[in-house]
């Protein structure tokens, strides 16, 4: 699961200032804005400094390991940190394919699909002129394990697939992570990470058919040993890309330069064009926006991490002369409300409780159809090889509104075939994990208020922010509130890890459900199936069969909205990672 | 030969409440080394009539008229810095209250040399401390060498008084005005500070301008006194002539006042009827009538119109009674 | 009145411990909780419970802050062997948020802070004085009614407001000024300086405001006293008397306000800093707040603590010098 950037959570200091309020009535529609002539790159000149403008007081984390953001996984990919694979530096669909970066190819998989192995090229050098060893990839990944450092920040994916035995340390693995090992220890992960030369291979203790998408993560990044700094590294990492940190100051900036021992030829991923990229920390938002729309001076070559505020949405939609400078779409997010399918075992009254719910009410609450649009998958319309829409349960309105008539039916039905979940629902009423936010104050009220009309009774249980997602895991709710995206283009990182058996983020408990087998099956078959295309189609029968479940209520596809400065070109929304190709933009004029 | 001469001096106060007409055309003469006194009660206009003389009223609206002829220039009429120049030079002026007079942030010997300083500014800094030396001891300040340094609030009343007229004195003023010198001080203090101004006096050959509501004062220093009431002078004599032979009657209630109440320190004159009026909503006619006995006695003219200050006897008086019934009060007065 | 200081400087310092064992005891007691906060979202309670344990949050407070105490002038080493990061002497504690020793973080973003209140200081010191002298002597003209106008604007403006006007007016609609991007006055003096004029420029006319109020109001008093018009019959020349008299006199209780001002300032001027980006003390302690990073926010409260007793002390013994009046002997 990619975590939201920071910047989204961060409360806005300032809401004043002058929106341009037309009103909702004539107002601008959201629509897909793919940022014209700023995406191509006409006129586009080497050299020059790319400003970032955020409100955040500094990057989630630069450690390779650590990252779990969308925007900065193809942020630090694209620019200080290789990985074995990346994804084609393209705009569009074709943008989620899986390229070699520092392989020579996407990867040899045994026959099993339990060993995958990798050859790094020839020529791949860190910033200070040395090799970029196999050894190195292997210490990087070695770096997930040591959760006292990494603290659980980054995927796990290397500790749920490398096959290391399982033991008492916090990762549950027999290994603690390089800091910590003891020779025996080291010895585990050696076993299951080799090298032999310039190829790495991986043992992995499930098969992974696509295990060549998981290694484009960071977390698969090469750290070499002798320059870490355990929790500091994400301070200063070290660079084998076209960009390498200069200074990381949280709270003011940070500046990437070029790093002048990239090697050029080893790298068919990145085609980098500015000298210098300044990310301007901790700005005020309501600043950014006026300052991206005067665009004057150093503004022209800024763009801004962290969207438009809500306010001046209409201002920026509303203006046919920023069209060559605005984007709106997905950020690959999907949000939806998990049903605790132990306690709410009865089919009938979880279509109840969809049938009623006013989804467009609670679209209103969190800013209208900017923030997104009503979701028929689980599976992010990014997705898009992976991505359909499902039909919805019958009686589900198109346009966001309750069918209170048809959730009241479907309770009348419940009533008779599980009296016992009926009158939970009807008289104790059904817990509501969500986290303390304000915004979740409003969400509450409406949920409240339309499920009662259908008679349905919620219980409100608030939980710390911070807190949240540790407090469900171990203790869940009738209902809990989420979000997830994809971790690469592939509808395995979403469905299985949503709903499947042993899934990461599956609160659902819907193993004891009848209909759990025939989906873990299913699941099973589609996550082997090498053949792309013949895989795509069981996601999708997948999803629609998840939807008809109503394990979970899809809540809404999220989108974001952004402007650049009008020299800023190449700004192409690259669809992994739901931001631009940051490395690959450049600077006309 | 007339040092000081002030004609119809008027000063009136713009308040929110209306005018208040504290001087009321003032007129009188100081020769060189007189010793003059302007007697009155609080409200009288007698301070505001000192403050005159070196243009020392202010406030947001103070309105002065008439003329302050020192040696012959009107200081009214100065530029503010040709009357900085009489300032502590020419005239000089000594305040009621020696606690609060005297400027807390600096040392005593400072104060001093800085009064000369203005004035000689080619004065070195050597000289200033000989020379505030120098006023300390004749003001007698004990220990001067080692006083000097000290900050005022290091002094009793008694002796912050001393280092104050050793600031009005630092440059032998032609003139020095001495507003209420005493009123702040204790009894046993007080004899001390006047015998000392009469002594500096005649060290420096200063004509002095007592103002005071204390008869006793005045009769134990000065020559001449003015008598002023609701901002007018009502009598003007020797001191000889006015103690034995007062003419107006509230000259002649003051003068009760002191040798029946011996309290000289009571600003309120308990043996005349009545309070001071009012400086905004003035009696008609005669200011003093409705404190006055003899106010009946003349058909109402008292109540009408106001009486000028004239020639009576060896004195002047301003009272509508005929010089024969003023002489003659003495007569009462001695008949008690 | 080395007595008198020592005296002084003595009960500081006890004030200090108090503090910092009050602001340790407050922080521990806030419901947020530092160990759920060094794990990622993947995190289950059981390693939560094994975090509180390696970092000693599960200790009883007196042994913390005893330990806390002991790193001020010890140093202290955070996290396992192997991975461990020492923060050396004088450690405030090690932020696992912004993976620094939080001296560091505060070395850094002190200067940033004291370059802000300095500069703001001086010009407010300036602006305050120099409109409320001016509206003094001019009291009830024009003058008087413009500084008293300035000075009802400027209390009731919000800072962020004001900071937004400006730049919006200077940066973004004119263009007259470059937006601020903080540099070191070491690093680039001419770029210090133009990175914290608006700053300095906003945050004193809205502190200059009360120092208006409060010099025209001394000053008119001071002007009735019995001393300035024994000055005036002196024959003192106008400016001198203002000067040597009347400012002396009305500036001795603005000092010991403007003291405790520029302290309070010194602990960072939040929200200055937010709207202009200056990454000083405010901005940190802001994030820690957001990012609920308790060893920042105990260490940026007692830097604070600091500044205001330091500053308390020092206007003591100044007000000694200033009056003689209350000089001990």
């Amino acid at each position: 699961m990619k975590v939201r950037s920071k910047v989204l959570a961060i409360v806005a200091l300032v809401g004043l200032v002058a929106g341009a309020c037309g009103g909702s009535g004539d107002g601008v529609q959201s629509g897909e804005e793919s940022g014209g002539l700023s995406a191509t790159l006409d006129g586009v000149k080497d050299g020059g400094t790319l400003y970032v403008l955020t409100s955040a007081e500094g990057a989630s984390t630069l450690d390779p390991q650590r990252v779990y953001t969308g925007a900065e996984l193809g942020a630090w990919g694209s620019t200080f940190a290789r990985t074995l694979t990346s994804y084609k530096p393209v705009a569009g669909k074709d943008g989620t394919s899986l390229v070699a970066d520092m392989a020579t190819d996407l990867g040899t998989a045994s026959d099993d699909l339990t060993t995958w192995s990798f050859t790094l090229r020839d020529g791949i050098t860190w910033e200070d002129g040395s090799e970029v060893t196999c050894a190195d990839v292997a210490y990087g990944v070695s770096r997930t394990f040591g959760s006292e450092v990494t603290a659980f920040d980054g995927p796990q994916y290397a500790v749920s697939y490398l096959d290391i035995p399982a033991g008492d340390y916090d990762t549950d693995s027999a290994y603690p992570g390089p800091w910590l090992a003891t020779e025996e220890e080291q010895a585990l992960f050696d076993e299951a990470v080799s090298c032999d030369g310039k190829t790495i291979t991986f043992n992995l203790k499930v098969p992974v058919a696509d295990f060549n998408f998981t290694v484009s993560l960071l977390a698969f990044a090469p750290v070499p040993e002798a320059q870490d700094t355990a929790d500091q590294y994400g301070l200063k990492p070290f660079s084998n890309g076209p960009f390498k940190v200069e200074t990381y100051e949280e709270g003011k900036e940070l500046v990437l330069v070029r790093n002048e021992n990239w090697n050029a030829e080893s790298d068919e991923v990145r085609a980098p064009k500015v000298d210098k990229i300044v990310w301007q920390f901790g700005l005020d938002e309501t600043v950014i926006d006026e300052r991206m729309l005067a665009d004057s001076g150093d503004d022209k070559n800024a763009i801004v991490y962290g969207g438009i505020l809500p306010v001046n949405l209409q201002t920026v939609f509303g203006d046919e002369s920023l069209k060559d400078r605005r984007t709106d779409g997905f950020d690959g997010f999907v949000t939806y409300t998990m049903l605790n399918i132990k306690t709410v075992s009865c089919l009938e009254v979880r279509q109840a409780i969809w049938l009623a719910l006013d989804r467009e009410a609670l679209r209103t609450a969190a800013g209208g159809p900017f923030t997104g649009e009503f979701a028929q998958s689980f599976v992010a319309p990014l997705l898009t090889t992976d991505y359909a829409p499902a039909k919805l349960l019958d009686g589900t309105k198109g346009d966001g509104t309750p069918n209170t008539k048809a959730a009241i039916a479907k309770m009348n039905e419940a009533k008779e075939k599980c009296p016992e979940v009926y009158a939970k629902a009807t008289e104790d009423g059904l817990r509501f994990d969500h986290p303390d936010t304000d915004t979740w104050k409003k969400y509450m009220a409406i949920w409240i208020d339309t499920l009662g009309a259908a008679g349905i009774k919620i219980n409100d249980n608030p939980i710390e922010q911070s807190k949240y997602y540790a407090t469900i895991n171990g203790d869940q709710g009738d209902l809990m509130s989420a979000g997830w995206a994809a971790d690469w283009a592939n509808a395995s990182t979403v469905l299985p890890e949503l709903f499947g058996k042993g899934g990461g983020f599956n609160y659902h408990n819907n193993e004891e459900d009848p209909a759990f087998a025939e989906f873990q099956t299913k699941a099973e078959e589609a996550k082997m199936e090498t053949d792309r295309a013949a895989q795509a189609k069981l996601w999708k029968e997948l999803n629609q069969y998840v939807i008809d479940q109503v394990w979970s209520i899809p809540g809404s596809a999220s989108k974001a909205q952004n402007i650049v400065g009008s020299n800023v070109r190449g700004a192409y929304q690259w669809l992994p990672f739901g931001w631009y190709n940051l490395g690959d933009l450049g600077l006309a004029g | 030969m007339t040092l000081l001469s002030v004609r119809d001096l008027r000063v009136t106060f713009g308040t929110a409440d209306g005018d208040v007409h504290a001087v009321k055309g003032v007129s009188f003469d100081v020769s060189p080394g007189e010793t003059v006194a302007i007697v009155g009660e609080s409200g009288s206009g007698k301070s505001v009539t000192a403050n005159s003389l070196l243009r020392l009223n202010f406030g947001a609206d103070v309105r002065t008229s008439g003329q302050v002829l020192l040696e012959g220039r009107d200081i009214l009429a100065m530029s503010d810095e040709e009357v900085r120049h009489v300032r502590g030079r020419e005239v000089a002026m000594i305040f009621q209250d020696p606690l609060t007079a005297l400027n807390p942030f600096y040392s005593v010997g400072r104060q001093i040399g800085e009064a000369y300083a203005v004035h000689h500014p080619e004065a070195s800094k050597k000289e200033l401390r000989e020379i505030a030396l120098d006023s300390l001891h004749k003001v007698g300040i004990p220990e001067p060498g080692k006083r000097i340094d000290q900050h005022p609030h290091e002094f009793s009343g008694g002796m912050r008084q001393r280092i104050v007229i050793a600031i009005a004195l630092v440059n032998s003023p032609k003139i020095l005005i001495a507003d209420e010198p005493t009123t702040a001080l204790d009894v046993t203090v007080q004899a001390q500070i006047l015998e000392l101004i009469a002594a500096m006096q005649a060290e420096h050959g200063s004509a002095v301008i007592l103002i005071t509501h204390d008869l006793g004062v005045v009769a134990e220093i000065t020559e001449r006194v003015m008598v002023m009431y609701a901002g007018r002078v009502v009598e003007s004599a020797a001191v000889a002539d006015a103690f034995v032979t007062p003419t107006h009657p509230y000259t002649r209630g003051l003068l009760k006042s002191v040798k029946s109440l011996d309290s000289v320190r009571h600003e309120r004159l308990e043996s005349i009827p009545g309070i001071p009026p009012s400086l905004i909503n003035l009696p008609s006619g005669c200011p003093f009538h409705p404190r006055c006995a003899h106010a009946d006695s003349l058909a109402g003219r008292c109540s009408t119109e106001v009486p000028e200050l004239r020639r009576v006897g060896p004195g002047s008086s301003a009272c509508h009674l005929p010089d024969e019934r003023l002489l003659n009060l003495l007569g009462g007065a001695h008949e008690r | 009145m080395i007595f008198f200081v020592l005296r002084r400087s003595f009960f500081a310092i006890v004030l200090l411990l108090i503090v910092s064992a009050f602001t340790f005891v407050i922080f521990s007691a806030l419901p947020s909780d530092p160990a759920a906060l060094t794990c990622g979202k993947n995190c289950r309670p059981e390693v939560i419970e094994s975090n509180r344990e390696r970092l000693g949050y599960d200790r009883p407070l007196v042994e913390q802050y005893g330990a806390y105490m002991k790193g001020i002038f010890a140093g202290r080493t955070y996290g396992e062997e192997g991975s461990s990061i020492h923060c050396s002497a004088p450690s405030l504690g090690y932020s696992y948020d912004r993976h620094e020793c939080v001296t560091t973080l505060i070395a850094s973003t002190l200067p940033v802070t004291a370059s802000i209140a300095l500069g703001a200081f001086v010009l407010w010191m300036v602006i305050g004085v120099g409109l409320g002298t001016l509206a003094a002597l001019k009291r009830g003209r024009w003058q008087d009614r413009v500084a008293t106008a300035f000075s009802v604007i400027g209390v009731s403006l919000p800072t962020f407001f004001l900071g937004l006007i400006f730049i919006m007016v200077f940066v973004i609609w004119t263009g007259l000024l470059p937006f601020p991007r903080y540099t070191g006055l070491t690093e680039n003096p001419v770029e210090w300086f133009m990175s914290l004029l608006l700053p300095w420029f906003v945050l004193a006319i809205i502190s200059a405001a009360t120092y208006v109020r409060m010099t025209r109001n001394g000053i008119l008093e001071v002007m009735n006293e019995e001393f300035v018009r024994l000055g005036i019959a002196k024959g003192l020349p106008r400016r001198r008397l203002i000067v040597t008299y009347v400012l002396r006199a009305a500036l001795v209780p603005i000092v010991t306000i403007a003291g405790l001002d520029f302290a309070f300032l010194l602990g960072g001027a939040l929200v200055t800093e937010s709207i202009f980006n200056l990454p000083g003390l405010g901005k940190l302690t802001l994030a820690a707040v957001i990012n609920s990073d308790l060893p920042i926010l105990v260490a940026t409260t007692m830097v604070s603590a600091v500044f205001i007793v330091v500053a308390n002390t020092v206007v003591d013994i100044l007000y000694g010098y200033l009056d003689p009046r209350v000089r001990v002997k």
